[in-house]
């Protein structure tokens, strides 16, 4: 019995493993390009893996760009636009839970409507506000146009939905306005939501590409991906520099990655599922 | 009962407008406070998501550059659409690489679930490697696949003559079919993950019971994928099958980045088309007939994928 079960699992093995590989290899073969020394010949295999192996790629990444900046750009697009949108989501959505008002339903329908409206289809309008405003190649409008998500009202109030009504009616006995309500009550107890919500905007923002595109064009106002392949195509033969530049812009993404594994993929299956 | 006296009825009178009057004022002040929640929030929608879809079907009517100056020409530019054979080749790739993306990454995904899934000797491993492409920023991802695409230095090209495949050179991304191959593989590996997620958290909702009396009856293990697993995965399947046409539409970055819409234009993606347009060719007008008509694309497709998939479920 135990040995049909093993010869059963011999195949889905085979398959994990070698998807494993397949998702590995080019992760792997990044790195190891990037110890090479500069304009060495990568593409032979046997050259790949035997040494030498340097930095001074990496060292050539830093005096000729700035990666820095660049990362530094992402990670303060990346954090106000996730504080952003988790403050004012969650505060429409806790109106739109819990407070009777006229127009609720209204303004709720127009806000799921938004879930629709891809961003790429009202880029023309948009950068033409951002150039009639004064905004091209500064932060504003890198972050404010993200902030208003739909996703995240649609989902903080499916879970202030799920909120006792006790709890609420307790707190105005005790005499706490809504404000209080909202901050000691609804925020807390949403932590898990919220958490889930967080990394997925934070990815989504990192990742964000297009739109960056079309507002940052100085050096100095990029984000990674728009000035990684900037500062990649003055490289036409060399391997190397390129790679140790990949390297360099994702390694913050993977150490968040490696820390944080378990909530990431909670927090991509809970977002995406509701 | 007692008869009141004008003065009493009169007094009850007074008090219950009083009440109704704090009544209202407390009506009020709800609706008050309710809308300074909102604010925020429906401020920023209100300039970056309402007002932009409104103004984008102004522009569409007029013609002109950017910042002014731009005439009303009708309906003109959506005229200009039906013939304009470049507006034609953008949506037909678009919509090929929604037909093709989208059925290879359900399957993938939904594999790499199932594997994930089996319990294996480690499985967080597996997982994590399944997913951590998706990590990686787009830029990144497409800078590794031209060095593993191109020819004469490119990492395929050297493994396949390496044990034998080929011999000469195989242009990945200077060819038609193959371009659309090879963006293909580089979107697969760099999504499939997070697809493999939302299919995990479906199977882990499945109970565990169903399986167990299907054993009883001597089910083999196909027939449970067919007849449990799969129809307890439909809610998920619905969604991500919605999800990834929604992403595959909008495609821009991979063809941008990897063959730059080429060789010719014959990889350029509708959004691409309206990149070019609006801050290329400085048509904001065109670009913004053409972005209305991807986003009615867009809904009619996630209407009929709604409709069809919702009907099989009752």
């Amino acid at each position: 019995m135990k040995n049909k079960v093993r010869s059963t699992r011999l195949p889905a093995y085979i398959a994990a493993y070698g998807l494993v590989a397949i998702m590995l290899i080019p992760i792997i073969w990044m790195f190891w390009v990037s110890f090479k020394p500069i304009n060495s010949i990568v593409t032979v295999i046997g050259e790949l893996l035997t040494p030498p192996y340097t930095m001074e790629s990496y060292v050539r990444v830093q005096e000729s760009s700035m990666i820095w900046r660049w990362t530094i750009n992402s990670v303060i697009v990346g954090v106000i636009q996730t504080a952003g949108t988790l403050l004012l989501s969650s505060l429409a959505a806790f109106a739109i839970s819990r407070i009777p008002f006229k127009g609720k339903t209204f303004i709720f329908l127009l806000i799921l409507a938004g879930l629709m409206v891809p961003v790429e289809a009202t880029i023309v309008p948009l950068y033409e506000m951002i150039v009639q405003l004064g905004w091209v190649n500064s932060y504003p409008a890198l972050i404010l146009p993200g902030i208003a998500l739909p996703l995240g009202v649609l989902i903080l109030k499916q879970f202030y939905d799920g909120i006792p009504n006790d709890l609420m009616e307790a707190a105005k006995i005790d005499g706490a306005n809504l404000l209080r309500i909202w901050w000691s009550i609804f925020l807390p107890l949403s932590r898990t939501s919220m958490a889930a919500l967080a990394i997925f905007i934070f990815v989504q923002s990192w990742n964000n590409f297009l739109w960056p595109l079309l507002v940052a064009n100085d050096q100095s106002m990029m984000t990674l991906p728009v000035a990684i392949p900037t500062f990649q195509s003055s490289f036409t033969t060399d391997l190397t520099v390129p790679m140790a530049a990949n390297v360099l812009a994702s390694i913050p993404a993977l150490i968040f990655f490696l820390i944080f594994q378990k909530q990431i993929i909670k927090g991509i299956a809970m977002t995406g599922i509701k | 009962m007692q008869k009141l006296t004008d003065v009493e009825a009169n007094d009850i009178q007074k008090k219950e407008m009083r009440l109704s009057k704090i009544k209202k004022r407390e009506i009020w002040k709800t609706n008050l406070t309710a809308w300074l929640f909102l604010l925020p929030f429906v401020l920023l929608y209100l300039i970056f998501m309402v007002y932009p879809i409104v103004e984008g079907f102004i522009i569409s009517l007029t013609t002109g550059g950017f910042g002014g100056d731009r005439e009303f020409v009708g309906l003109s530019n959506y005229m200009t659409m039906l013939t304009d054979v470049y507006f034609w080749e953008a949506l037909w790739n678009t919509v090929l690489f929604v037909l093709i993306s989208t059925p290879s990454i359900v399957v993938l995904g939904l594999l790499m679930a199932l594997l994930v899934n089996m319990g294996l000797k480690g499985t967080t491993f597996i997982r994590a490697a399944f997913f951590v492409p998706y990590m990686l920023s787009i830029s990144v991802m497409a800078s590794i696949f031209v060095f593993i695409f191109q020819p004469y230095t490119g990492l395929l090209n050297e493994i396949l003559r390496s044990i034998g495949l080929i011999d000469g050179e195989i242009f990945w991304l200077g060819e038609t079919a193959l371009a659309w191959m090879s963006i293909l593989i580089a979107t697969l590996w760099w999504t499939v993950g997070f697809n493999m997620v939302l299919f995990l958290a479906g199977l882990q909702d499945i109970s565990e019971e169903w399986y167990e009396a299907a054993d009883m009856d001597g089910a083999n293990a196909w027939q449970k994928f067919w007849h449990i697993t799969l129809p307890s995965l439909r809610g998920v399947l619905t969604l991500v099958v919605i999800l990834q046409s929604v992403a595959s539409f909008k495609l821009f970055g991979q063809p941008w980045l990897m063959t730059g819409g080429g060789p010719g234009t014959s990889t350029r993606p509708l959004v691409q088309y309206i990149y070019e347009l609006g801050f290329r060719n400085w048509n904001p007008g065109y670009a913004s007939a053409v972005s209305y008509v991807l986003f009615l694309v867009m809904m009619i497709f996630a209407f009929i994928q709604y409709k069809l998939l919702i009907k099989k479920e009752d």
